[in-house]
């Protein structure tokens, strides 16, 4: 099986990330296909190969610009959780840290939040981002909820990649690195 | 696979370097027959999925360049929506009628003879699309009126069968 190489490897204390492959798409289908992925590019209305060239964009993003999203998987399980991390494509105004947490049954036990703490850490010492960004949808209460967790703002000067997209700014490297 | 030379073009991965030609074609009628003209955020998704092809598959799109920049994509690709592994190509307006998309598409079937002949290959092409059929044609594919399942405006041209 043909695999993305020079990923860094991070973990934490129950979750490991990895490059996205293609034994992904079986977790990742049925959320692009659902409603709770509405307010990321999925949907009800969205078919199978929809969901393919999700899978292949995350894949292609990291060869096109040298990072993107990590797949989350949880030590206990070994089961892919979500997508987590830099993502930057054309027309995106600035660099994004994004997040999905694909299965519903993983929700609501701070594995997002986890995981970000870390990708944060991970973008600014290592990455070298000055900033960053998560665009959410207004409607998308459960990732307003875990940008303000973050300690993330609003910043309503900043250029959003949808008109209705709220632009929460997380606290800049200093605060973050201690 | 890291590039593929011919008499004119070489083939290789996409870089963001090919990313306004790539945009620039998504965006123009050309691209009608697949459903086009597409919006910045579609051409980025189809852009980066080639890119993204080769580390799910292990084979995926080229971006053809003639020694001055992109100027077409050609490639194997199998989404699970499509019954076979298909070849697919597209030349940029500019450089249309060039024969670009012949001479790419024949490197890469046989490289694809070697790696996939156990496969049935097709190629999916609009019924209207005649300069895409004259290539098929070149490359000895034949179509017998089979209709793609996923895409009934979509014919089946063969190039081979695979092992029965």
């Amino acid at each position: 099986m043909p695999r993305l190489v020079d990923i860094p490897m991070l973990e934490t204390e129950r979750l490991t990330f990895r490059a996205p492959e293609i034994g992904d798409f079986d977790a990742l289908a049925p959320f692009v296909m659902s409603e709770r992925a509405r307010y990321v590019g999925g949907g009800a209305d969205k078919d199978i190969g929809h969901a393919w060239r999700i899978l292949a964009t995350l894949c292609g993003h990291w060869h096109l610009r040298g990072t993107g999203v990590f797949v989350a998987v949880r030590k206990d399980t070994g089961a892919p959780i979500g997508s987590m991390g830099p993502w930057y494509p054309d027309p995106w105004p600035e660099r994004e840290l994004s997040w999905t947490i694909w299965d519903s049954d993983a929700e609501g036990k701070g594995y997002a939040t986890e995981a970000m703490i870390a990708i944060r850490r991970h973008v600014y010492a290592d990455l070298g981002w000055d900033t960053a960004v998560s665009y959410v949808d207004p409607k998308n209460t459960r990732s307003a909820a875990l940008a303000v967790c973050l300690d993330c703002v609003i910043d309503p000067d900043a250029k959003a990649p949808h008109a209705e997209d709220v632009v929460y700014r997380h606290p800049a490297p200093a605060e973050v690195l201690t | 696979m890291t590039a593929l030379r011919t008499d004119r073009l070489v083939l290789r991965k996409p870089t963001m370097a090919d990313w306004p030609a790539y945009r620039a074609f998504y965006a123009s009628d050309a691209t009608r027959f697949t459903g086009g003209p597409y919006d910045t955020k579609s051409a980025w998704s189809f852009f980066a999925g080639d890119a993204g092809h080769w580390a799910l598959h292990g084979f995926g799109w080229f971006i053809l360049d003639n020694g001055e920049g992109a100027v077409g994509a050609c490639g194997l690709h199998h989404p699970p929506h499509q019954a076979d592994l298909e070849i697919g190509w597209n030349t940029f307006a500019a450089a249309q009628g060039n024969g670009y998309a012949t001479e790419a598409a024949r490197a890469i079937l046989k490289i694809a003879e070697n790696d996939h002949h156990q496969r049935r290959l097709v190629s999916y092409i609009d019924a209207g699309n005649g300069a895409s059929k004259r290539v098929a044609e070149k490359l000895g594919a034949r179509f017998a009126g089979e209709m793609a399942a996923h895409d009934p405006a979509c014919e089946v041209w063969v190039h081979w069968e695979g092992a029965v």
